[in-house]
């Protein structure tokens, strides 16, 4: 293993990844020995254990994999319901969940979508713990 | 190697209760310790199923329930699995017991849902989500799952209704069981009708918030036959951890509840067609379908039509009946404690003390407990009679 020296400034660590996002980029791990994308991204692969893992920019582009909304929120979140979200399948292959910035009715599965980045509410930043205070919140946007 | 077996069982009330945990397990321990020696002349370890500190600002369960029992000076520790934790201390005693190192284990499950409304709920199970991805978007218990079910609808031919369906069929066995928090039937317009909460999924679709506590006393066949007490083997136990993350899995295989249930049913050395009954997860009704093909009883895609007769169902089908109890939807789901009240269905199912939910013949059962959404992490246990082959 090699990972001895990881600190907050890669991004296989949450601070290193959100640090990326906030500037606009998505990373994601990828494998070296099977190429599982892993979002965010990791020291090891769950798919086949290895720890070659690199760290390559992904695609913001992708499509609704599955979708819902949410009618009843965490208390933090009550003045947003209901609102949509998703797990999106990227153009390279990694999925990831976030909330669609659609109305349910007007959202299907195989809906194009792409990835943006803002930074967090006031609401947000309040219930976020120290570390995570200026951590990016990504929406999905139809195309 | 000693064959670990069930030999006693008791629950609290389950539903809304003026009981804290730690009371709610002293009515549990009192059904289960009914015919028994005191707890502190017999049990020498305990796991307590508990998901939660948010509920009563509580954790060190171990420690406070060995104490109302009783016990002192033995091994007791809190095992933490969200909605698997029960499963995950029976596990864990049944393990004891195999390996020789203790004879008579409690394992116990525990939650106070009730304390801070359906919103204080809602907030304590999404810490079973992933922190940075999942809670920061807002996501869950019911639209993680509705995300698994609109996947689920979206590649089989199931329909809400068939949903709807599964709860109507878990009410119904409901209605038979005197420990269900809703003893009672309802009908398929109840469920579509019933308000969304994450669609497809509405509030009937869904499992109830509600208190509860349950016991099993796990022990060797030898010292259960010493207590003169009707005892149920565990013959399988397995269980495996899948992605935190519900969107890095396949959505419609629950792969880990495959793994976790493949290695009970290697340890038990059956397959599934042995199965008579089943507890499955189902805090979801979509989870009903899902599990019954990650448990081998249907092909995949048709696990939606559980809630029919056997004669009814799709080919290659087992004749399984699923959550005689009325599931986690009808009978209940204090989430620490669900575990444990299903491995209690089974013990009476295969007692002979299930009445008039008694599924006939019944020899073998698979229990099946999930944590997180999903298969974040799967429990299996299969029990047999003491007289099973």
């Amino acid at each position: 293993m090699t990972d001895g020296d990881l600190d907050a400034t890669d991004p296989r660590t949450l601070p290193g990844f959100f640090d990326a996002l906030a500037d606009g980029e998505l990373l994601g791990g990828v494998c070296a020995d099977c190429g599982q994308i892993l979002l965010p991204p990791r020291p090891a692969c769950y798919a086949c254990g290895s720890r070659a893992v690199d760290v390559e920019p992904q695609s913001h582009e992708g499509q609704i994999f599955s979708y819902t909304a949410v009618h009843t929120p965490p208390p933090a979140f009550a003045a947003d319901a209901p609102y949509t979200v998703a797990v999106v399948e990227l153009a390279d292959g990694g999925r990831l969940l976030g909330r669609v910035a659609a109305d349910y009715a007007d959202v299907g599965i195989g809906d194009p979508v792409e990835l943006t980045v803002r930074e967090p509410t006031a609401t947000e930043r309040e219930i976020a713990l120290d570390y995570e205070a200026d951590w990016p919140i990504h929406v999905f946007e139809p195309r | 190697m000693p064959e670990p077996v069930i030999a006693s069982v008791g629950a609290s009330p389950l539903g809304r209760t003026d009981l804290p945990g730690r009371d709610l397990f002293s009515v549990a321990l009192a059904e289960a310790f009914d015919d028994l020696p005191d707890p502190a002349d017999l049990v020498e370890a305990v796991y307590v199923g508990n998901q939660s500190e948010s509920y009563e600002h509580q954790i060190m369960y171990g420690t406070l329930l060995a104490e109302w029992a009783g016990l002192r000076h033995v091994p007791a520790e809190r095992v933490e699995g969200c909605a698997a934790a029960g499963a995950l201390a029976l596990r864990h005693a049944v393990k004891d017991v195999r390996n020789g190192e203790h004879e008579a284990v409690l394992a116990c499950g525990v939650e106070k849902m009730t304390s801070a409304g359906t919103s204080g709920a809602t907030d304590a199970l999404s810490a079973a989500f992933d922190r940075a991805i999942e809670q920061r978007s807002g996501i869950t218990a019911p639209s993680q799952y509705a995300l698994l079910g609109q996947r689920y609808l979206h590649e089989t031919d199931a329909t809400e209704r068939d949903l709807a369906e599964i709860a109507v069929k878990n009410h119904a066995n409901a209605a038979r069981n005197p420990r269900a928090q809703f003893p009672k039937e309802i009908d398929v317009a109840t469920v579509l009708e019933s308000d969304p909460v994450a669609p497809p999924l509405k509030l009937f679709d869904c499992a109830p918030v509600g208190d509860g506590a349950a016991a099993v006393l796990v022990t060797s066949a030898e010292l259960a036959a010493d207590l003169d007490r009707p005892q149920v083997r565990v013959a399988g136990s397995g269980a495996a951890a899948n992605n935190i993350a519900v969107a890095e899995r396949d959505m419609t295989d629950i792969a880990g509840a495959r793994v976790a249930t493949e290695t009970a049913y290697e340890e038990a050395g059956i397959d599934a067609a042995a199965v008579d009954l089943a507890e499955v997860h189902d805090a979801f009704t979509v989870c009903e379908a899902l599990l019954a093909e990650a448990a081998g009883f249907a092909p995949s895609g048709t696990g939606y039509q559980s809630y029919r007769a056997p004669a009814e169902r799709a080919d290659g089908w087992t004749d399984v009946q699923l959550s005689p109890s009325g599931g986690l939807k009808a009978r209940g789901h204090p989430i620490g404690a669900t575990g444990i009240l299903q491995a209690l269905e089974a013990y009476e199912q295969l007692t002979g003390a299930a009445g008039d939910r008694s599924v006939e013949g019944a020899e073998t059962a698979l229990l099946l407990n999930e944590g997180g959404v999903g298969d974040a992490v799967t429990v299996s246990h299969v029990l047999t009679t003491a007289e099973a082959p």
